[in-house]
């Protein structure tokens, strides 16, 4: 449905996205990972055809969206990371102007903005001003402006930044619901466990470039069976980091969060060693996490770095 | 269809403003009723069609006697007598004593038909005079200088000139009247010059071909001939009151210099629109939805249009029932009113694209705060032009209230459309070439802007 190949965008001297390259099928739930900053915005924005790339393709249905972007606008609903909507205008009147924009009229759009309003859960306060809306109900109603002309694939940019976890729920419910429908669904997050819930594919960038590709399952199989250990020491420094790296089956440790993180084949046989190499150093653990390999620690183990960071 | 619905959602946006309809609507009014009743002895009454006379106080600085000895005592004086016989002389005493400056500005001038009817005179001591002009029992004072009956004798009766200022001193608040004293002063003072020039003339070229002062036989005769000129001096006050054309008062000036000035804050408000759209994301979701650059600046341009013929309408209306403000031929108001929407609109569409391209309000705002306050002086929003210097009252061409105002007025006073066609057809092209800049600067490449990193190159 969508190939973006080779893609670069430079800012100046500033690098956006450098080579990026990925698939979305129809049908996709397609994560987009990474922390602010790594050239999703940018991506999308660029898939979008609000920006030209420096170089590289995207190809919608097999043609070049720079050289016909009419077919992809048609097709294509977007979210965005704000809020797209006129404040001082009612939910209803929003819906009304964005489905006008849309080429929808008459009574087929009324019918629609009613089926929107039940899809975003707004029927009750969707005659109401938007700046009266709480900061769930206005993204609620931004996801819903781009359902109106029941597009084919929906590009939504952090949909659920800065909201209450009962707003969260019911976007993420929607989302799923709405690729039942048959829509194709590109979904940009910092969020790890949105991604994971989600997507069925998952791109994870960095800095501008595509770091890793692929199903869940592959990219945890990137970082093995490690388990990865979180430990809060009561002081954390390069002493104890270099002993717990000492440790047999440690691959990998790393001060996070003025922690240590580390990375190794058995959690159960680890644990005991930690505890011994902390009391050797005089160090009192305040606590202990222990995770089975998950994106974050995908992330972490390609980039030496937290996702949040 | 999509620029119908861009349309009617600014519409909807503004009009549920309430600080911005405060500004636009309630604003003009408010200071159309205040100025026009404060100001109401500045004007002449609308509903009078007859000139009112106007009481000006004159005080005599000379000393008439002196003047007259002093006269006699310089025709003796070799510089102006040389070349002259005796009897010329003699004849030239006689016509110094029987000319009397004096006599021909007070008894053949003011006191004529003409100008009794314009203008009703008193004869004062200065100070009694000012004090007369600031209770604003006349409206003007006029001061006839030391050797006055001298300087206008010499003038008169021998070839040399000296200067001699009338000073006019006017009330602020009467400038009407100021201008009407003025005018009838200026008409005096040049049909005076006039009338020494060619007396100038005839002197020289008599010298000029060697023929004696004698030979001018009869100097009485010629001053009589001078006293018949300044009888008829025609005192033309065109320039405030036409013939057969209604007269202006303050609630007809103001409600025109009001709107005028008021619609200039649609271009304003108008000019935020883009950038708010561009900050809201929904500029770009509206492009993305398929929907050009140029259909929402065109957008734009038809919602400020319609917002400056909703504030015009309005105040039209009120201006007309509440102030009882006949604005006279309603075609001619049809079409200024509609040149004016369309320039004040392309002007707000530019400003519009200039403050998208900045990312910043600082346009706008310089707009409204300074470049809208100068407009509004330069164009006579405030006050009429004609108390300011020539220079600003030229540059009274560069602000669109200031065209718009002149056009309103002619039409006011009665005035066809003919007469202001051109100014119609100057709003109209002002509308057209910041709208055609707008488009420009709109679809100028931009560099990188790290507010808008993400957005900076759209393509519509």
């Amino acid at each position: 449905m969508l190939k973006i190949k080779n893609l670069y965008k430079n800012f100046g001297s500033i690098k956006a996205v450098e080579g990026v390259s990925f698939e979305v099928k129809k049908g996709d739930i397609y994560g987009l990972l990474g922390p602010n900053g790594a050239g999703k915005s940018t991506t999308i924005s660029i898939i979008s055809t609000l920006l030209q790339p420096t170089s590289g393709e995207v190809l919608y249905e097999g043609s070049n969206i720079f050289l016909d972007s009419k077919p992809i606008r048609r097709d294509l609903g977007i979210v965005p990371q704000d809020i797209a909507l006129y404040p001082t205008l009612t939910g209803y009147e929003n819906l009304l102007f964005w489905g006008n924009v849309y080429g929808l009229k008459g009574s087929q759009l009324k019918k629609r903005i009613s089926e929107i309003s039940d899809i975003v859960g707004l029927n009750e306060r969707i005659k109401d001003r938007v700046d009266k809306y709480s900061g769930g109900m206005k993204r609620r109603l931004n996801i819903g402006a781009a359902l109106l002309h029941m597009p084919k694939l929906l590009i939504m940019d952090e949909p659920t930044v800065g909201i209450d976890p009962q707003s969260r729920n019911h976007i993420l419910d929607t989302v799923l619901e709405l690729n039942k429908q048959g829509i194709t669904i590109i979904y940009t997050s910092h969020y790890m466990e949105e991604v994971e819930y989600l997507c069925n594919q998952i791109c994870i960038m960095d800095e501008g470039k595509v770091i890793a590709l692929g199903r869940k399952s592959e990219l945890v199989e990137l970082v093995k069976e490690k388990t990865q250990i979180s430990i809060r020491f009561d002081k954390t420094d390069v002493c104890v980091l270099n002993s717990l790296k000492e440790i047999r089956g440690v691959f990998d440790a790393n001060i996070v969060d003025e922690g240590i993180t580390l990375f190794g084949d058995n959690g159960d046989t680890l644990l005991a060693e930690i505890i011994a190499k902390a009391t050797e150093h005089g160090r009192r653990i305040e606590s202990i996490d222990v995770k089975k390999p998950n994106l974050e620690a995908v992330f972490l183990h390609l980039t030496g770095k937290a996702l949040r960071d | 269809m999509k620029i119908i619905s861009i349309i009617i959602k600014d519409l909807k946006i503004i009009l549920s403003d309430k600080k911005a309809l405060a500004i636009m609507i309630v604003m003009p009014i408010v200071l159309t009723t205040i100025l026009s009743m404060a100001l109401k002895g500045s004007f002449i009454s609308g509903e009078d069609n007859n000139i009112k006379t106007v009481n000006i106080a004159i005080v005599k600085l000379y000393d008439e006697n002196m003047d007259s000895q002093m006269f006699k005592t310089a025709l003796n004086n070799n510089i102006i007598s040389q070349g002259m016989g005796d009897k010329t002389l003699k004849e030239l005493i006689d016509s110094g004593n029987s000319i009397n400056p004096e006599e021909m500005i007070f008894e053949d001038f003011l006191n004529s038909k003409e100008v009794s009817e314009i203008i009703n005179y008193r004869l004062e001591k200065e100070e009694k005079a000012m004090e007369l002009l600031n209770n604003g029992e006349v409206s003007a004072v006029l001061l006839f200088p030391d050797k006055f009956i001298y300087d206008m004798k010499i003038n008169l009766l021998t070839p040399f000139r000296n200067n001699v200022e009338i000073k006019v001193i006017t009330h602020p608040d009467r400038n009407i009247d100021g201008q009407i004293v003025k005018s009838v002063i200026e008409a005096y003072s040049n049909a005076m010059s006039s009338i020494i020039i060619g007396k100038n003339v005839i002197i020289e070229s008599v010298m000029a071909n060697n023929i004696s002062y004698d030979s001018i036989s009869n100097m009485e005769d010629t001053m009589e001939k001078m006293n018949k000129l300044i009888k008829d001096i025609n005192v033309n006050i065109d320039n405030v009151v036409v013939e057969g054309k209604k007269n202006i008062s303050s609630a007809d000036y103001y409600a025109v210099a009001m709107m005028t000035m008021f619609i200039l804050f649609a271009a304003g408000q108008g000019g935020r629109m883009l950038l708010e759209e561009k900050d809201n994301l929904t500029y770009q979701r509206m492009i993305v939805a398929g929907t050009s650059s140029l259909g929402i600046l065109c957008g734009k341009l038809i919602t400020i249009f319609l917002i400056a013929i909703f504030q015009i309408v309005t105040m039209i209306i009120f201006s007309h029932y509440a102030l009882k403000v006949q604005w006279g031929n309603l075609n001619s108001v049809i079409l200024i009113s509609l040149s004016a929407a369309f320039s004040v609109a392309g002007l707000g569409t530019f400003i519009g694209a200039i403050s998208y391209k900045a990312g910043n309000y600082k346009i706008a705002n310089i707009f409204e705060s300074a470049i809208i306050q100068c407009m509004a002086l330069l164009g006579g929003s405030f006050f009429p032009i004609e108390v300011l210097p020539k220079i600003m009252q030229n540059l009274s061409f560069l602000s669109i209230n200031g065209i718009a105002l002149r056009s309103y007025l002619k039409v006011l006073i009665g005035s066809g459309t003919k007469d202001v066609i051109n100014n119609i057809f100057i709003l109209n092209i002002i509308g057209l070439l910041f709208s055609i800049l707008a488009i420009i600067v709109l679809n100028r490449k931009e560099g990188y802007n790290a507010k808008y990193n993400k957005t900076t190159d759209i393509k519509a």
